[in-house]
């Protein structure tokens, strides 16, 4: 079969690859090449080695800022989000009445766009804060909560989609023997069906992960990174840096490597942990 | 009532004429094209409105784009990398034709060179080449309402008797101070409009206002620029700037998300006396609450010596600058269109009436004066004698010095940070990123 | 029994306050929609009575300054195609590759999987000027662009699916005289119709919100997507016309929701089959 398939390859593969190339692979390499030059459009690109990395941690403070923002950010987002998303839905899969319905309403912010989401809740916090004399830009804490929030509102529907479908795979024979066996409420959450949804949380953490890690939209709408860039989080931090400061392009791409280095990292460590479940199973 | 109705005759007569046969005679005829990056979103719509007018009349095509708000270095970067690049740009001064001047077109045998009522509104680089040509001349200062300071001046125990009688800082804050104080008699909120540090507001403090100390450290050193400032005047600065955020219409915590939009708002409800900004804020003013005939403008005290003879803030950050690496044809056409918006009436008439400008070329006669009573408000200082400050901002290092100062001055205003922190990003940020500019 | 009842009627009562706090911050831009713009940064919460009200005129600000119905058919032509041509041409790549496997085969697959973990800033410049370059900064050259970019996931969940197919039926289409294309679009194609549902919803959510992307690489003077409009409404020097913003806020947003409670079946089946895959 191979054999009369292999001529083929023009019709399947390349409209594919010709629009990958260009839409990935040639950029991809570009832009790890020009970490290493100093220029401001593709054609200017001098070499200057590893300065633009020398750069990124020494000239610029920001960036490691962004960091740890990041990084705080995505600890609290993750956490927020499963442990709720989790709750709601171990509820909704009993019997109460109306599931469906809050099932639709909890699920319908994830398609409404981070630019639209983040300034419909600029409205709303600031309306808030505006009652104790504060604003969300008033220090990155501020920030830093309202895109937990913001984050939190938009995801927990998400996950709580794939938690329901998690459950509700379990077996109930398995659930009702542990009750024979006397298992109490906490046990059989604890024992049987955190275990049973397990693959449902490695999938649930690894996206919220990513999506807190790689957020931009939302930072861009929300505080734009004020006061002082102290609400910037590493992708809108790559960006200013690239757009908003002529002879930083560099270092903008310089940071994107590293960026792409940490994400990189994150799914490699996840799907490490992943296989080695499936192993166990 | 006439004008309307032949100009809306004239533009129906050249709609119907543009549609059928002028097509493909204009694909012809046209070789160059003219690509405007235009830096003002305020006269956005004014801008594509002239280039059509001038695309019907001679069939080359003009395109007029406009950057976003604090958006211009980076959109003229990007398109600059583009296969149609802007034939014609704007730099803000000597500061932004350092990163450009490798893309000026020598303007010194251009009409609208020759056009210039002096040549000092002409940019020229160290060779003596001419860069960019100031297309706009603009005021800023303490915009006030006649009517509310009036009514203030009727209070009792008033400190002053007219608005004429503010001629120094002190007096200025006595009158502010009083304004507050009284502002629920008044019908106020507060005495003056909200310090915003939104982006779309912070540069009236950051820029605008930080040009003060600027100016009169210039003065006082008799220099027109420098590798390192002193801060000789930044009490001063402070002082104004207390006075901005604490005689003002909100709590300072509130300042980091106020807008232009929301000061603007306030000015023109009458819920404030006073408002920094300028000319140009004409436009956003009108046809609210306050009549024009109650627009007046202060100038900016700060408290120096000598100060009752300042006087307003008048300069330019405008500059046209033709791009030098476009091509032969459309390097000309752009010349030619330029040409063409300052002698024509069409052109005339759009810069001056409909986008309020006052322009530094001889072509603009008297009938081609402003319409705007902002500048009939500068045009009185500069009859009375008084001294306008010059825009030395166009001198400051960056777009981060100024970024850097506006964050010290908005954490220092909402009681998260020191002035001292101003003070640094001032004086050592100016070193620093003056050394940073000029490093290669 | 009675006792059970009443506990899940409890629940049905916090879950409705719940319901609706959740969909409180959307209420309020609408209420904020049919306020004048100097009062909604100032009185978020106050209802638009009579100074305050200003009927549709918000709604008519919004669309003249962002061009709304422009913006939004591009915005859905670029949707459309782009998912299009992604399920078209990945589908038939992914069977490609796993039916005819050698090193170039292999590579491919690889290089797809590894494009999914590269975030968007690594290449966000050299993609904007490549585009430009080929003049790919058009809503039709943006649809070749979506495709390379959005490549990755779509080969990999179709490469998932395929490897479940049975070989027998297609080696029984062959047999009976089928070209590899026919093979392909009258068996194998319907039998993956459920992945391309997933693929299409989840790559749908992805273009239709996309901001940077667009931003960067179309021409911003002619074209410009939704979020980009909304973006924009926030640059103006000194001007933010928060009553256009909610006007087009809301526009945006009712689009979504009308499209998601008429598909909202395959749009929840459509995540949790990508969840479980990807």
């Amino acid at each position: 079969m191979g054999k009369s398939m292999k001529k083929y390859f023009p019709v399947f593969v390349l409209p594919t690859l010709i629009a990958f190339t260009i839409g990935f692979i040639v950029p991809f390499i570009m832009g790890v090449y020009l970490s290493f030059c100093k220029f401001t459009t593709v054609t200017d690109a001098k070499f200057v080695g590893l300065s633009n990395y020398v750069k990124a941690f020494t000239e610029d403070g920001t960036f490691l800022h962004a960091f740890w923002y990041t990084a705080a950010f995505t600890v609290m987002s993750v956490l927020l989000i499963n442990v709720l998303a989790f709750a709601v839905a171990m509820l909704l899969t009993k019997k109460i009445k109306g599931t469906n319905i809050f099932r639709t309403v909890f699920f319908m912010p994830n398609l409404i766009g981070g630019i639209i989401l983040g300034y419909v809740w600029q409205l709303l916090l600031n309306g808030i804060l505006m009652q104790f004399n504060r604003t969300l830009t008033y220090s990155s804490t501020y920030g830093f909560w309202g895109l937990v929030i913001l984050m939190c509102w938009q995801q927990i529907g998400y996950m709580m989609i794939i938690y329901i479908a998690g459950i509700q795979n379990i077996p109930g024979d398995l659930i009702e023997a542990a009750k024979i066996d006397g298992a109490n409420g906490k046990q059989l959450l604890k024992d049987v069906i955190i275990p049973m949804v397990m693959p449902s949380i490695t999938i649930c953490t690894f996206l919220t992960l990513t999506n807190s890690f790689k957020l931009f939209d939302q930072n861009l709408a929300l505080t734009n990174g004020e006061p002082s860039n102290m609400s910037e989080m590493l992708a809108l931090n790559i960006f200013n840096t690239f757009y908003g400061r002529t002879g930083w392009e560099g270092v903008g791409q310089a940071k994107a490597v590293i960026f792409f280095i940490l994400v990189a990292l994150i799914a490699i460590v996840q799907n490490r942990l992943t296989r080695s479940k499936e192993v166990q199973q | 009532m006439k004008m309307k109705k032949i100009t809306a005759l004239s533009l129906a007569a050249v709609m119907a004429a543009s549609m059928v046969p002028a097509v493909p005679a204009m694909a012809a005829e046209a070789e160059g094209s003219v690509y405007y990056l235009n830096f003002k979103p305020e006269q956005a719509d004014q801008w594509v409105a002239l280039a059509e007018k001038y695309t019907e009349e001679t069939g080359v095509p003009v395109v007029v784009q406009t950057a976003a708000s604090g958006t211009y270095e980076s959109t003229l970067k990007s398109e600059m990398a583009k296969d149609e690049v802007p034939t014609l740009f704007q730099v803000n001064g000597p500061v932004g034709l350092a990163s450009w001047n490798d893309y000026c077109y020598d303007l010194k045998d251009s009409e609208i060179f020759k056009n210039l009522t002096s040549e000092d509104f002409a940019l020229k680089d160290e060779s003596g080449k001419v860069a960019g040509i100031a297309y706009v001349i603009e005021t800023y200062g303490i915009i006030y309402n006649k009517a509310l300071l009036n009514a203030y001046c009727e209070t009792e125990g008033a400190v002053i008797k007219s608005a004429d009688e503010i001629t120094s800082f002190d007096t200025l804050k006595a009158v502010a101070d009083d304004i507050q104080a009284k502002k629920d008699d008044l019908g106020i909120v507060g005495a003056f409009t909200s310090a915003g540090f939104d982006s779309s507001s912070d540069w009236r403090f950051k820029t605008h206002l930080a040009n003060l100390p600027i100016y009169y450290e210039y003065l006082a050193d008799g220099i027109s620029s420098t590798d390192a400032i002193k801060g000789t005047y930044l009490d001063n600065f402070k002082n104004i700037f207390d006075l901005y955020i604490t005689d003002a219409t909100c709590e300072p915590t509130l300042l980091s998300s106020k807008t232009g939009e929301d000061a603007n708002a306030e000015f023109s409800l009458g819920e404030a006396v006073f408002y920094q900004n300028g000319t140009w804020a004409y436009n956003d003013i009108k046809e609210n609450e306050v009549a024009d005939e109650d627009l007046g403008m202060l100038p900016i005290y700060i408290g120096v010596e000598g100060e009752e003879n300042q006087g307003l803030c008048t300069g330019s950050e405008n500059y046209w600058c033709v791009n030098s690496k476009a091509d032969e044809a459309d390097i000309q056409a752009t010349l030619d269109f330029l040409t063409w918006v300052i002698t024509s009436d069409e052109g005339r008439t759009s810069l001056s009436k409909d986008m309020g400008f006052v322009t530094p070329f001889k072509t603009f006669d008297e009938n081609y004066a402003s319409a705007n009573p902002l500048d009939a408000a500068s045009n009185e200082y500069i009859a009375a004698g008084k001294t306008p400050v010059a825009w030395n901002f166009t001198t400051m290092p960056s777009e981060e010095w100024k970024n850097q100062v506006g964050s010290a001055m908005l954490e220092y205003a909402q009681g998260t940070g020191e002035w001292d922190a101003v003070k640094t990003a001032f004086v050592d940020g100016w070193a620093k990123e003056y050394a940073a500019a000029h490093a290669e | 029994m009675t006792k059970k009842l009443k506990h899940s009627g409890a629940w049905t009562v916090l879950f409705s306050i719940l319901s609706v706090a959740y969909i409180f911050p959307i209420a309020l831009v609408l209420i904020n929609s049919f306020k004048k713009k100097a009062y909604i940064s100032r009185k978020p919460f106050a209802i638009p009575t009579d100074k305050m009200y200003v009927q549709f005129q918000n709604y008519i600000n919004g669309i003249e300054k962002t061009k709304f119905f422009e913006v939004f058919g591009w915005t859905l032509f670029i949707t459309v195609f782009s998912v299009a041509a992604i399920l078209l041409c990945t589908s038939m790549c992914a069977w490609y590759i796993n039916r005819v496997i050698n090193a170039a085969t292999r590579t491919i697959y690889y290089m797809c999987l590894f494009s999914m973990v590269v975030p968007f800033q690594m290449v966000m410049f050299t993609l904007s000027k490549i585009a430009n370059m080929l003049k790919l900064n058009t809503p039709w050259g943006l649809i070749i662009i979506y495709l390379g970019y959005g490549a990755g996931l779509a080969v990999f969940m179709f490469s998932g699916f395929v490897k479940s197919i049975p070989l027998e039926i297609e080696e029984a289409a062959m047999i009976d005289g089928c070209t590899p294309i026919q093979t392909f679009f009258s068996v194998v194609l319907p039998i993956m119709k459920p992945t391309c549902v997933t693929v299409a919803i989840l790559e749908t959510m992805w273009i239709w919100n996309d901001y940077l992307l667009p931003y960067l690489v179309l021409d911003i003077k002619k074209y410009k997507t939704i979020s980009i409009a909304i973006q924009y409404l926030r640059g103006g020097y000194g001007a933010i016309d928060m009553g256009a913003m909610m006007g087009v806020l809301v526009l945006s947003i009712i689009p979504i929701v009308i499209f998601y409670l008429c598909c909202q079946k395959y749009i929840i089946e459509g995540v949790v089959a990508g969840a479980v895959k990807g």
